[in-house]
């Protein structure tokens, strides 16, 4: 049904979507740009391709995080376009997906602000994608004052629920008698990494809320497919970083704070969460996933956390494994018609692009050797379409 | 001048040192005649010997695009090119009076570019800098007496207080500056939150877009639209004290808004001495933006400026060098480099060489250094096909243009544009026909074609875009203007212009004399007859039926001259002798019986049907025909029509078997062949190469060979099985078949559209004019006026601009597929000539102050 329906509203939005998917480099163009010798040659390469008209006007040896604002802001502005053209639940979805990147602006202004970074600077660093006009005054924090933060500025923002959700966990968490002291505590020991996971959890579990209820069965069927893969990653993700984090030092503490960042949407839970939970080494962790689809063998592959000092760039790393079968999973969207998928599979496979870009950038102003390993590093969107 | 077929074309190669690469190719594109192959297409631009060069083009475009921009801004009016062989010829003369290699010019321009860009993008960075900073102290001046108009006399005049609780004397603090518009609400709600609604906020706006306009206006600037919105807030707090949490708070909140905050004065003196100092910063600020402007103003001069000899500005003399170098470099992009020696390949109209290689010697003349220049030699040509080229003018351009839209015509085939100059009007007129419409066409044509100029320089004209297709127009027009002297048709009346035949008697339309005929088109007499519609139909339907097998026919017959032209003797016996039979015996009697039933007449309702006697020759071909075509000979006819018959079925096998038997039959015999023939070429050819002692022969010979090997198997995929050729011979046929009916009623559109358009005018006439002109008195002349002028406003938005879009339409269509798909292969591809002239003209920009 909702597919007769679904172009009156968002057909055009779509359309948008899929002449967009065009824009998405080769493997062919990949490996020309694996073939510049510096970075005023790779420019001109990527003037040539759909990244023309955001670079033009740049120096040629232009600085990769420069380089990354531009492609940043490229996506921005074709996001900020289909956002204009988008009407009802769609830009409701649509900012949904938004408020992704504000989490990390967020978090990652509070972190330069405590680490004394000047906030012009930070300004110019933030995802254009996540903008909002309340970012600025995120300034007002004084040292680690959370609570008032989010009273002063954070409430009206559209991830103030977030914020507030966050806030009441964590005070909750500690014992009955609290005092204010306590709190200032808690506060000043949380690392923003924690903050920013805890954020995501929160986002995860709301915007699987927002598809399960308000969106179209056939955009169901394709987001909560991809949503649940993603907490699932997520857990993983938290559960395999725990392991050997020296922070961490007791077991109970562990768990709990598992508990807290691992989401509770997704295959894993709650069938496997007692399992998981407790999982101290990779092959408990292992044998946790091992009832859920090809876990496992994304899993066979990661390197142990444990020896985590013996990591260098050759490895790949458990990022990398699930970046790839992320890949795969968002450049299938691309198959169904009329659901909302494709605008998620978008941004992801366009953030990977400009994540392979910039590395390419990296490697070649850093010179390394045509044989290096790092070269290989990348993954290629809709690359898995001709296997 | 042939139009008829696509000029011969050869093809030759081109050698030329590396040193006078550009000489060369410079004096090359002067001609325009070259055609450059491009020497390996799958070779990505950015890996070619000169895509440096295209670049660094490409920046300084970019440039030039920035400074143009610029100039808008300061309204500065370019002159513009109109003439691009003056400006060519300037361009060799700059040349020529520098001395110096010629490729060096575009360095020393593209360094003076890359100035003028940097130094004009200062000044002007500067004059908005200055801009600026008059904004700011404006906006200083307004919050401060605005501020002074808020707070009041009492702000300077309080009184430490002796008594903290007594909070009359209670000591408030205040904060003022400007931030954006849109963040008010957001700025109020924080401000609340910071200090619990402690603290009394006023906003108030500063209309800086105004001021900062007004301001603009007063040195002549341009209106800039870009600054948002800005409002003042002025805060007052309790507790005056420096260090308070509070007010650390709000300085942080208001500083986060990334806009001035201003410090008030703590005396009305202080605050009145303040005022003075922006007054006296102001004015010097001023100064200095009249100053900047000047020296702005200078520079863009420079740029408008029209140098001696030239003819446009210097800034549109520099775009359109670069954009010459631009393409040559392209163009160089081409050829193949081996060491110090560039090879190219190009396609030649044939009998031009000895103007090239003139060409050349005077390259080698120019030449400062007197490099030995480019030697051309032609060569056979491998694989590819020629280009299509066509010397066309402007009469001609529309036609062919009709038909390149439909698909580029073969090398060498017959080019169905030729005929199209007068198929194409005369059956848009069939169609149009209507002597007063068609007459208001032709004019329009006409005023087109002699105000061309005038109308040139109109660029909203509606006529503007209709300019090349004049000759078009006022072919339309004319043809149909006759075709409505065929139908007697103005505006649905006909015109008695000869003398009717016929006279009213006692209720009766008798004929003069049995020999009377009216003289040309239909007697008028028709249209006072209640039968007038069925007549003019039955005409107007056969006419359509013969004009359409006649076009038809004429199309198998260029089918013919294609296959006599490329001896390809297969088709012309196999197919084109079919074919034709089949279109003669069939549709061809049609014609020939429906004009022999005009040319008779029949006694006592002996007339035959013609649709019947179509039909009863196929169903009963045993029977004769009841009501004879030719009278009293139906004997005669019964033959006839029984071997027409036979000779039309015996034209489908025909057209059906020899074709692929035979091509089956050969590819056997190729099969056998082909292992050794496939080598063998490439044998021989090495043996020529051993033979040659010549470095440059032998690469050559290489690169050839490669492209031959791609050839060849491209060939090899081209090579149908049988099967392959069974199916679309099938297909072929059962199109031809099935198509000579359906295409012969698709010419029935003719009398279809021919007959809307009459009905169309003949309800306007009815409903707007008729009776309506026969009112007498004021009134009547009112009314007549009113519906004159409705009618005049339906014939011309109906009939003359849809009902011609509609005609033009059904034209193109009859070409396109019943025409064409007779004989027209269309899978060429367009002469692609290597000239400055082209790319300089599709770069020219009309300057809009005319």
């Amino acid at each position: 049904m909702d597919l007769c329906v679904f172009g009156v509203d968002d057909g055009y939005a779509e359309a948008i979507i899929r002449g967009l998917r065009a824009s998405f480099l080769t493997e062919a163009q990949y490996q020309q740009m694996k073939n510049c010798a510096s970075i005023p040659e790779l420019k001109s390469f990527l003037e040539e391709t759909d990244y023309q008209n955001c670079l033009q006007a740049d120096n040629p040896q232009i600085p990769t995080s420069i380089l990354r604002q531009r492609l940043k802001k490229k996506l921005a502005d074709e996001f900020e376009y289909i956002e204009a053209q988008s009407t009802g639940t769609l830009t409701k979805y649509l900012f949904h997906l938004r408020c992704r990147f504000m989490i990390d602006n967020v978090v990652n202004m509070i972190e330069g602000l405590k680490n004394k970074i000047d906030i012009e600077i930070l300004l110019s660093n933030i995802d254009p994608l996540g903008w909002f006009p309340e970012i600025k005054n995120i300034k007002v924090l004084e040292g680690d004052d959370y609570s008032s933060l989010y009273r002063d500025v954070l409430i009206d923002t559209p991830i103030g629920v977030y914020f507030m959700k966050f806030l009441e966990e964590s005070i909750e968490n500690l014992h009955e008698n609290r005092t204010l002291n306590d709190i200032q505590n808690l506060f000043r020991e949380m690392k923003p990494e924690y903050i920013r996971t805890s954020l995501k959890k929160m986002w995860l579990e709301d915007f699987y809320l927002f598809c399960e209820q308000e969106l179209m069965p056939t955009s169901q069927e394709v987001l909560l497919e991809l949503l649940k893969f993603e907490a699932d990653f997520k857990t993983i993700q938290v559960i395999y970083n725990s392991i050997g984090n020296r922070d961490l030092n007791t077991a109970a503490k562990i768990i709990t704070t598992r508990k807290q960042l691992c989401p509770t949407i997704g295959n894993l839970y709650p069938d496997c969460e007692k399992m998981y939970l407790q999982a101290m080494t990779l092959d408990t962790l292992r044998e946790a996933v091992k009832g859920c689809d090809n876990y496992r063998d994304l899993l066979k592959d990661a390197p142990d956390p444990l020896k985590r000092e013996e990591f260098n760039v050759q490895t790949k790393t458990l990022d990398d494994i699930m970046y790839d079968d992320e890949c795969r999973r968002y450049a299938l969207a691309f198959d169904g018609q009329g659901s909302y998928g494709v605008f998620y599979s978008y941004l992801k496979l366009k953030e990977q692009e400009i994540r392979n870009i910039i590395w390419l950038a990296e490697m070649i102003s850093r010179k390394l050797a045509k044989n290096h390993p790092g070269w290989k590093k990348i993954i290629i969107p809709f690359s898995h379409l001709g296997k | 001048m042939s139009f008829f077929r696509s000029k011969k074309m050869k093809y030759y190669s081109l050698v030329i040192p590396r040193e006078s690469a550009w000489v060369v190719m410079n004096e090359l594109a002067r001609l325009g005649q070259l055609h450059f192959v491009d020497y390996d297409p799958q070779l990505p631009m950015i890996n070619r010997p000169f895509a440096n060069y295209v670049k660094r083009c490409d920046d300084s475009l970019f440039k030039l695009s920035c400074l143009e921009l610029l100039l808008k801004e300061f309204k500065k009016n370019l002159n513009y090119c109109e003439n691009v062989e003056e400006l060519l010829d300037y361009f060799s003369q700059v040349q020529y009076d520098r001395m110096k290699p010629g490729h060096t010019y575009f360095d020393e321009l593209e360094s003076e570019i890359e100035q003028k860009k940097i130094q004009i993008q200062e000044q002007s960075a500067n004059l908005q800098n200055l801009l600026d900073r008059v904004n700011i102290i404006t906006e200083q001046q307004l919050v401060l007496e605005n501020a002074k108009e808020i707070l009041g006399q009492s702000m300077f005049q309080q009184q430490t207080p002796h008594n903290p609780n007594d909070y009359q004397q209670l000591k408030f603090g205040q904060l003022i500056g400007v931030i954006e518009k849109e963040e008010e609400v957001r700025f109020k709600r924080i401000i609340f939150r910071v200090t619990k609604g402690n603290a009394w906020v006023q906003i108030k706006d500063l209309n800086n877009q105004e001021i900062d306009n007004s301001m603009r206006q007063s040195f002549h600037l341009n209106q800039n639209n870009t600054s948002s919105p800005r409002c003042l807030y002025v805060i007052v707090y309790p507790g005056a004290d420096e260090s308070s949490s509070l007010k650390m708070k709000l300085l942080k909140v208001c500083d986060s808004f990334n806009r001035q905050r201003i410090e008030y004065p703590n005396s009305m003196d202080e605050l009145q001495r303040k005022m003075m100092e922006l007054n006296q910063q102001l004015l010097e600020v001023k100064n200095l933006i009249e100053m900047s402007k000047q020296q702005l103003e200078q520079s863009l001069d420079e740029l408008v400026l029209q140098k001696q000899g030239c003819n446009c500005s210097y800034f549109e003399y520099m775009r359109l060098y670069v954009l010459k170098e631009k393409y040559l470099y392209v163009n160089l992009n081409y050829l193949t480099m081996r060491g110090s020696i560039f090879t190219g390949y190009f396609w030649l109209p044939e009998g031009l060489e000895i103007i090239v290689e003139e060409k050349l010697r005077n390259a080698m003349k120019n030449n400062r250094d007197h490099y030995p220049t480019g030697q051309i030699q032609e060569i056979k040509p491998y694989s590819t096909t020629p280009p299509t080229y066509f010397n066309l003018n402007e009469v001609t351009m529309p036609f062919q243009e009709i038909v390149n839209t439909y698909g580029i015509p073969r090398y060498q085939e017959v080019n169905p544009g030729l005929f199209t100059i007068i198929t194409f009007p005369f059956l848009f007129g069939v169609m149009f026909a209507d002597i007063a419409h068609g007459f208001m066409l032709f004019l329009c044509g006409l005023y087109i074609i002699f105000w061309k100029n005038y109308l040139l320089k109109q660029t909203d004209s509606m006529f503007n875009l209709m300019i090349p297709f004049r000759y078009l127009i006022v072919l339309m027009g004319f043809f149909a203007f006759y075709n409505g002297f065929i139908y007697n048709d103005y505006l649905s009346i006909s015109l008695n212009l000869f003398g009717s035949c016929y006279s009213p008697e006692k209720q009766e339309w008798k004929r003069e004399s049995k020999d009377c005929v009216y003289p040309f088109g239909v007697d008028p007499v028709w249209q006072a007859s209640g039968s007038s519609l069925n007549f003019m139909n039955s005409y107007k339907m056969k006419l359509s039926v013969i004009l359409g097998v006649i076009h038809m026919l004429f199309g198998i017959l260029m089918k013919g001259v294609n296959t006599l032209y490329f001896k390809n003797y297969l088709d012309f016996f196999c197919e084109f002798i079919p074919q034709l039979l089949f279109m003669i015996c069939t549709f061809g009697w049609m014609d020939f019986i429906i004009i022999v039933k005009w040319l008779n007449t029949y006694e006592n309702n002996t007339d035959p049907s013609i649709i019947e006697t179509m039909i009863n020759q196929v169903l009963k071909p045993f029977d004769k025909p009841v009501y004879p075509v030719f009278p009293n000979e139906a004997e005669f006819q019964l033959h006839l029509t029984q071997i027409l018959t036979l000779i039309a079925v015996i034209c489908i096998p025909w057209m059906l078997l020899p074709k692929p038997l035979i091509l089956g039959s050969k590819n056997d015999k190729h099969k056998v062949n082909m292992s050794d023939s496939q080598y063998q070429p490439l044998v021989l050819e090495k043996q020529v190469s051993e033979q040659d002692d010549d470095n440059n022969q032998q690469f050559h010979n290489d690169l050839q060979n490669a492209a031959n090997l791609k050839s060849f198997s491209e060939q090899t995929n081209e090579q149908h099985d049988s099967g392959e050729i069974w199916v679309h011979q099938m297909i072929e046929t059962i199109e031809f078949v099935l198509g000579g009916i359906s295409n012969t009623a698709s010419y029935l559109r003719l009398w279809a559209l021919s007959l809307a358009h009459g009905q169309l005018a003949e309800v306007f006439y009815d409903m707007c004019l008729a009776g309506k002109l026969d009112i007498g008195g004021i009134l009547g002349g009112l009314l007549g006026g009113y519906f004159y002028i409705v009618f005049a406003l339906l014939t011309f938005g109906v009939l003359m601009t849809m009902d011609v879009m509609e005609c033009f339409l059904h034209a193109l269509r009859l070409h396109w597929v019943e025409f064409q798909n007779k004989f027209y292969k269309a899978d060429g591809y367009l002469f692609n000539g290597y000239s400055y002239k082209k790319i300089l003209n599709d770069n020219l920009k009309q300057s809009n102050s005319k």
